[in-house]
């Protein structure tokens, strides 16, 4: 008796947890993979998923894999959305090759794979990617230009291994190569972690070690609040346009540096193109390049940019292009308000 | 009869929570069937390595933290051996990362027994130095693996005269995961050394007055959990076809389910059949979570609720037993 005491409770929550899955109408269902959790970028990636799915009217319900883990994970992640039924995938990949196997078996259940962010080699997936060799490109020749073509350089890399990392690499040594004075004193991978690049960058400030110049894969107002705590002289900081940073760009007495863009909300292009090909408009490339801009706080046309850019009203590790032309349809208070179909 | 179901009433519970779980599994996702099961064994298999090198070294009396780490340095030397070499080649690969995992265990084991340092300060701190050669052997993601090796993961068995309704439900990743544990743990179940490491779990000294080596026991458990370390490293390499430097998150689920699966942090109880069973129910509750659509933030919760309600049950009811 007391056993079937316990039970019933248990019993009665699993049938409750039954019957209030979402029902399946005609609209989509779109699987969602990421594998950084409490990245300020990775966040905004997923509420602009959310609020294109909302705002396109077409998707009745996301689902969303969202934690920390590495490629074995997400491979675990998408083969779970792949038996989850959904319609399509938007995956944000850990690794361009490492998680092959399991696209290709989501396309060849007929769910139509789109990467955002990052590149994946399996050929049957579309991608729909901010220019990241460009990104770099932009900001390191900014930068080196600055410098008037000569001086020690921090370099903060991304994360290890992403694909990300490695297109910046190669813009960022495009502009390297133009500019044969620069030297790169100091290289280190933050993991865009706020936390760890700012403890490198302290670590790398204690050596007492001469910077002209400081080149950041998008962890950047950690950076210039360690240069403004550490006392020493502001050196030019690139950063990407998260809102703390362009707002220290307009703040930050003495401090010159430039923003380049680098929108989170290429989560709710992904769902965009991925609606578009589920409607039987296929791109006419496997591959779609978002084009970086660079605003600085130098000349006046920049600085008036970046007070056009500047959101105060965003978290500061939001990027401020919450939208991108063409992509996007969703209202600034969808996005912030993170919101998915039946939410 | 009812001394088996008594001695083991930990794992036939969990058993059939696992049941309950697939029959709730097809509730939610009624087309559930034996792919999802052969993608679930795929998930399992990492983890199941985990728990498995942490297993035997928990029953003697430690615990390894470096796990995760070892299986990071295991499988980037996989992956960079194979790189750019023959299909045969990953032959003569096989044995030597398991043969390096087996030394990475027994140094972890050796410096324990000659330091006299507690366990979870020195595999605290060999974490970081298999972290860091890990990433000495490949700064990031890379390498490959020979395509034979990743195919026997892949897909199920074929058995002649068998029809193929009941070969779906026969992954090759279970078949691998099989004969590996049983490979070792069968011998190991039925050896000296197998009794002397629940011996020296249970209590050390009595072990001792027994006649038992308890250093040389020690490193041979840590050494074993190497090499299911190096197993986890290996499946890691065959899975994503690449070696990743930075540890996956295989630590803290491998003393999870071992505590899920009966044994006992405390050392000299347990076995290896509740913590792998253990590892099917965490990683079909993350399915479920998924099928449901629960919110991200919420399935993390979820998990460690699921597994802090299931240890206090397991507790309440031996109480109870004990009472009556």
């Amino acid at each position: 008796m007391t056993k079937s005491r316990h039970l019933l409770p248990l019993l009665t929550g699993a049938a409750i947890a039954v019957l209030s899955a979402p029902a399946f109408a005609d609209g989509y269902t779109i699987g969602v993979s990421n594998t950084v959790q409490g990245n300020g970028w990775r966040e905004e990636m997923i509420c602009a998923i959310k609020a294109q799915a909302l705002a396109s009217g077409k998707v009745d319900s996301l689902n969303i894999a969202h934690r920390n883990t590495d490629a074995a994970g997400q491979l675990e992640d998408l083969r779970n959305l792949i038996a989850a039924g959904v319609d399509a995938i938007v995956v944000n990949p850990s690794d361009p090759a490492g998680i092959g196997a399991a696209l290709k078996e989501a396309t060849d259940a007929g769910i139509v794979v789109v990467a955002v962010d990052q590149a994946v080699n399996e050929p049957t997936a579309y991608i729909v990617s901010n220019n990241q060799e460009e990104y770099a490109y932009l900001g390191a020749k900014w930068l080196f230009e600055q410098l008037g073509g000569k001086g020690d350089v921090v370099y903060m890399r991304g994360a290890a291994g992403a694909s990300a990392d490695s297109d910046r690499d190669k813009g960022f040594k495009r502009a390297l190569a133009e500019y044969p004075g620069i030297t790169v004193a100091h290289e280190v991978f933050t993991g865009w972690q706020q936390d760890q690049g700012k403890q490198q960058i302290l670590d790398y400030i204690a050596t007492g070690a001469p910077i002209d110049g400081i080149w950041t894969s998008g962890i950047d107002n950690v950076i210039v609040d360690a240069l403004v705590e550490s006392g020493g002289d502001l050196v030019p900081v690139v950063g990407a346009d998260n809102a703390g940073f362009v707002g220290q760009l307009g703040s930050v007495e003495g401090l010159k540096g430039a923003a380049v863009t680098n929108p989170g909300s290429i989560g709710g292009a992904g769902v965009t193109l991925a609606l578009q090909i589920l409607d039987g408009q296929k791109p006419s490339a496997q591959t779609v390049l978002v084009q970086p801009e660079l605003w600085e706080n130098v000349t006046d046309d920049g600085k008036a940019k970046l007070k056009a850019a500047a959101d105060p009203s965003l978290d500061p590790e939001w990027p401020v292009s919450i939208m991108i032309p063409d992509w996007t349809t969703y209202t600034k208070d969808q996005i912030i308000a993170c919101k998915g179909p039946g939410e | 009869m009812t001394g088996f179901v008594k001695r083991n009433a930990w794992v036939i519970g969990l058993f059939a929570l696992f049941a309950a779980l697939v029959v709730l599994t097809r509730t939610i996702q009624p087309d559930y069937g034996a792919a999802g099961f052969g993608s679930l064994v795929q998930a399992v298999l990492p983890f199941a390595f985990a728990v498995a090198a942490q297993t035997v070294v928990v029953i003697a009396g430690g615990i390894d933290l470096s796990i995760a780490s070892m299986m990071a340095l295991t499988s980037v030397t996989a992956a960079v051996l194979m790189d750019g070499q023959t299909e045969s080649f990953a032959i003569l690969v096989v044995p030597m990362v398991l043969l390096l995992g087996v030394l990475l265990g027994a140094i972890n084991g050796a410096l324990i027994v000659i330091s006299r340092v507690p366990d979870i300060v020195v595999t605290l701190a060999m974490l970081f130095v298999w972290q860091g050669t890990a990433l000495l052997v490949l700064e990031t993601p890379g390498g490959a693996a020979a395509e034979w090796l990743k195919s026997l993961l892949v897909g199920t068995v074929a058995i002649p005269g068998v029809p193929t309704a009941i070969t779906d439900w026969i992954p090759r990743a279970l078949v691998v995961l099989l004969v590996c544990l049983a490979v070792v743990f069968v011998p190991l179940y039925r050896s000296r050394l197998g009794l002397s490491i629940y011996a020296i779990g249970s209590n050390n000294l009595a072990a001792f007055r027994s006649g038992v080596s308890v250093g040389w026991t020690r490193i041979a458990a840590y050494a074993i959990g190497g090499l299911f370390a190096a197993m986890g490293g290996l499946v890691l390499t065959l899975s994503t076809g690449i070696g990743a430097p930075i540890p996956g998150p295989y630590l803290l689920a491998s003393v999870a389910a071992v505590v899920l699966g009966g044994v006992a942090l405390t050392g000299g109880t347990g076995g290896i059949v509740g913590p792998i069973v253990a590892v099917f129910i965490l990683r079909l509750v993350r399915s479920d979570l998924t099928f449901l659509a629960v919110d991200p933030n919420v399935t993390t919760i979820v998990e460690g609720a699921i597994m802090v309600v299931v240890v206090m049950l397991g507790a309440l009811l031996a109480l109870r037993r004990r009472a009556t």
